[in-house]
């Protein structure tokens, strides 16, 4: 088994593209961000994929999506309950240490318990110039979009007050162009996912998008254009056993991703918060941006917290994990489920029961990260409904 | 047991009575209803609870439920139904307890809730609620209503009173939206009965409401009276009062008998034990499991005049503002960014505290996220120290009573 990965990483490697690696070193080193810093731009965090990241990017401000790079998180836990998720853990540990000192900002979000409550947390341990929690509604109705448009509205004016500059709507309309862009690049890229011999690895996508909010999104469109048509050229891989799907929220460490791909699993679909759930779903390019982003963030089916009135909220995910599974004829799941996520914990039962027909793999994750551990369950997953 | 800890004679207010009759009328109200075809809900924390009573509904609570399943043993059963069906271990236990409940009758200790028309999720206090409402309406097959509220802010609300939740002020946005939600789900509850809501009775069950609501603030102010009044063991079940009986008259009975109860040991400066040695503030959710160990610290001479979960649940209403008094019930520190602690504490410094003891509600994000903030506010505006103890309100098994007896002793010894 041990040769024949050895073999297998490195067929892979002989055709490997640069650019996730390129694009990953930006979230390992933060580099692009410091650059920007350099240059005077104010750096904001964002707490969650629901931040509407357009109104901080029309301000001039650089949005970054906050995700810890602690491996382990003895000062967040002093702070924090330790069964609380490791997204929570590592983000506050992160700003303990003073790794997160070239932030200009925190954006929250009221989109679940937790959350809510790590940006309290995180702003009253951690001091920032400037902090805000966007009120996000948690029934999708014709109220709700009403107010979620003034909310964000108001938002983009505390932060436009703060940064000393004018709030400027055909600006915001020009940065909902550039994410939308993103998001169709991204689409593309996400697409090459899917063929019988998929351009890209699961470990590989998750580069990318880890580079993604790290990165001014004007630049990552840039750097993809420039490699999308050599990656859409490249041979693809053939070496895999089983194409797997990948469920989860905010998970985003490679090394697993990679030991998946390592035994013979090739990822050729997620839903995860941090991956496919952070770029699906465009915003409107209409004369009411507010309006257009609030429908966007609303309604995102990728994300799992807010309902239709007297409409179960997991249908919407569940649709939208079966359509992601449905077109890259995925074989069999693995879910990650971070043993303190309140929104895995709360869906897991009905996802793995609406998914019953596929092969599953539920591994329960906690940091640190103990690769050895998931191992044998992985290899022995994919011998059994592998090729 | 340290030695110079006896244990001390233990004199409660007395209210155990006085809940037997407010629960035997509570029940009674509800096989009436039964009778009369009346339609089921279920309700959480922090929801209006006065249209309950305004619109004759039978009510259940899951919250109250599982407290009940696990003061008699059944909860660590339908927890482990739960996760057997997948839900995860850190998930609320009244959930999980609920939850297996719903699956497992058999295995919860009767008699169970009826079973619901319709369920009522409200944002007062956690997503979670609304979370639950979900999953209960649709393993029950049954339509469910959200009530929106935001997570309140200085900015918002300004400051706030942490007794009668009275702020300086609500942004009109805010405050809109909330009412809207509102009038939703007086809609929604007149889809349900069939019938339009009456307004009179509207402003009836909010005079009540208000009276009850008065002596409610009085009795937990009382309680930091010098010496303690009153012991936690029977103030915690205050909640069921202030969260979900609120607006009825049977509320309204307990609340004037248990007000004179208080009045008269405060007047006369009896305490519930004879030598109070310590005062303690507490908070997070009561381990119903457990509920013994209150008695336990009192009888060593620490006294709790301060139960801020308690204190969470009670809100002053004012019947001529009756949707500004719903949206108020919302606010309270466990609902709102952590300025909002400081005025909490501040309201409590006449207690005269001497330290601490938290509950750390494993698998409840808003009273466990919110502990070390707020034991670290209370060192740094009160002097005061906290022990804090892994709680989870209806799991015994992760909180062992003798260890947190060992610990509540060893804890109490540093004190002064």
């Amino acid at each position: 088994m041990c040769s024949k990965r050895i073999s297998n990483d490195a067929k892979r490697n002989k055709r490997k593209n640069t650019m996730p690696d390129h694009l990953y070193s930006f979230f390992l080193t933060k580099s692009k961000i410091l650059e920007y810093k350099k240059a005077g731009r104010k750096i904001i965090g964002t707490l969650c994929n629901s931040v509407p990241e357009e109104i901080i990017h029309s301000l001039g401000a650089v949005p970054t999506r906050l995700l810890g790079l602690s491996k382990t998180t003895e000062n967040a836990d002093l702070k924090l309950p330790r069964w609380l998720c490791s997204y929570a853990r590592r983000i506050l540990e992160d700003g303990l240490r003073g790794d997160l000192n070239y932030l200009d900002g925190v954006v929250g979000i009221t989109s679940d318990d937790t959350k809510m409550r790590l940006y309290s947390t995180y702003t009253f341990y951690v001091k920032n110039n400037f902090s805000y929690i966007i009120q996000m509604p948690y029934v999708r109705s014709e109220n709700s979009l009403k107010f979620f448009s003034m909310e964000l509205e108001r938002f983009a004016h505390k932060l436009s007050n703060h940064l000393l500059c004018d709030f400027n709507r055909d600006r915001l309309k020009e940065s909902i162009k550039i994410y939308n862009k993103f998001r169709l690049l991204c689409k593309e890229v996400c697409g090459l996912r899917v063929n019988d011999t998929p351009k890209i690895c699961g470990a590989d996508w998750m580069k990318i998008m880890l580079g993604s909010i790290s990165t001014l999104k004007e630049d990552f469109n840039k750097i993809v254009e420039d490699e999308l048509e050599s990656l859409k050229d490249s041979e693809g891989i053939k070496d895999y056993k089983l194409r797997v799907h990948i469920s989860g929220t905010d998970f985003y460490d490679v090394e697993l991703l990679q030991l998946i791909e390592s035994l013979g699993a090739i990822i050729v679909s997620d839903d995860l918060c941090t991956a496919t759930g952070y770029f699906s779903g465009f915003v409107n390019e209409g004369e009411e941006p507010f309006e257009d982003l609030a429908e966007r963030y609303l309604s995102c089916s990728a994300c799992t917290f807010t309902a239709h009135p007297n409409v179960s909220l997991i249908k919407d995910r569940i649709g939208f994990i079966k359509k992601e599974i449905e077109r890259s004829k995925a074989d069999a799941i693995i879910i990650l489920r971070d043993k303190g996520c309140e929104i895995y914990g709360w869906q897991c039962s009905s996802i793995m029961e609406e998914l019953q027909d596929f092969p599953i793999l539920l591994l329960d994750i906690d940091t640190p990260i103990s690769l050895e551990q998931y191992k044998t369950r992985i290899e022995a997953f994919i011998e059994s409904y592998g090729d | 047991m340290a030695i110079n800890m006896k244990m001390q004679e233990w004199n409660p207010l007395g209210y155990k009575a006085l809940y037997k009759e407010l629960f035997k009328r509570h029940l009674a109200r509800q096989e009436e209803l039964l009778k009369r075809g009346r339609p089921v809900g279920w309700f959480f924390s922090f929801h209006p609870s006065e249209l309950i009573y305004v619109f004759d509904l039978v009510s259940a609570f899951p919250e109250q439920y599982s407290a009940y399943c696990a003061a008699r043993g059944s909860s660590t059963d339908l927890i482990d139904v739960s996760l057997s069906m997948g839900y995860g271990h850190f998930l609320c236990d009244y959930f999980k307890t609920t939850i297996g409940s719903i699956v497992k009758p058999e295995k919860a200790t009767p008699p169970t809730m009826p079973k619901p028309d319709f369920i009522i999720g409200s944002r007062g206090l956690c997503i979670a609620h609304c979370e639950m409402a979900d999953v209960f309406a649709r393993f029950n097959k049954v339509p469910f209503y959200i009530v929106n509220y935001p997570y309140w802010t200085r900015y918002m609300i300004g400051r706030h009173d942490g007794f009668t939740k009275v702020p300086e002020k609500i942004d009109e946005t805010y405050f809109e939206y909330c009412v809207e939600s509102l009038k939703g789900l007086i809609d929604f509850l007149e889809g349900i009965t069939g019938e339009k809501m009456s307004e009179d009775k509207f402003k009836d069950v909010f005079r009540v409401a208000e009276d009850t609501s008065k002596l409610l603030v009085e009795i937990i102010h009382l309680m930091m009276s010098k010496p303690t009044p009153g012991s936690q063991r029977e103030i915690c079940d205050l909640v069921f009062v202030a969260f979900f009986a609120l607006g009825s008259t049977y509320a309204y009975d307990f609340a004037r008998e248990a007000y004179n109860l208080i009045r008269d040991k405060v007047k006369n400066g009896v305490g519930v034990v004879p030598n109070e040695r310590y005062r303690l503030l507490t908070f997070g959710i009561m381990p119903w499991h457990s509920l013994t160990l209150y008695e336990y610290c009192e009888r060593l001479g620490a006294t709790f005049p301060v139960n801020l979960y308690v204190n969470e649940s009670v809100h002053l209403v004012e019947a001529d503002k009756p949707f500004e008094s719903m949206v108020r019930r919302t606010i309270h520190f466990t609902n709102a960014d952590y300025e909002m602690i400081y005025d909490v504490v501040e309201g409590v410094k006449e207690a005269d505290l001497d330290g601490a003891i938290l509950f750390e509600n494993t698998g409840c994000r808003v009273t466990s996220m919110i502990i070390k903030p707020l034991a670290d506010i209370l060192e740094e505006e009160l002097g005061i120290p906290s022990l804090i103890i892994e709680a989870p309100q209806c799991d015994p098994r992760i909180m062992s009573l003798d260890r947190a007896k060992m610990q509540i002793e060893a804890f109490l010894e540093t004190l002064k």
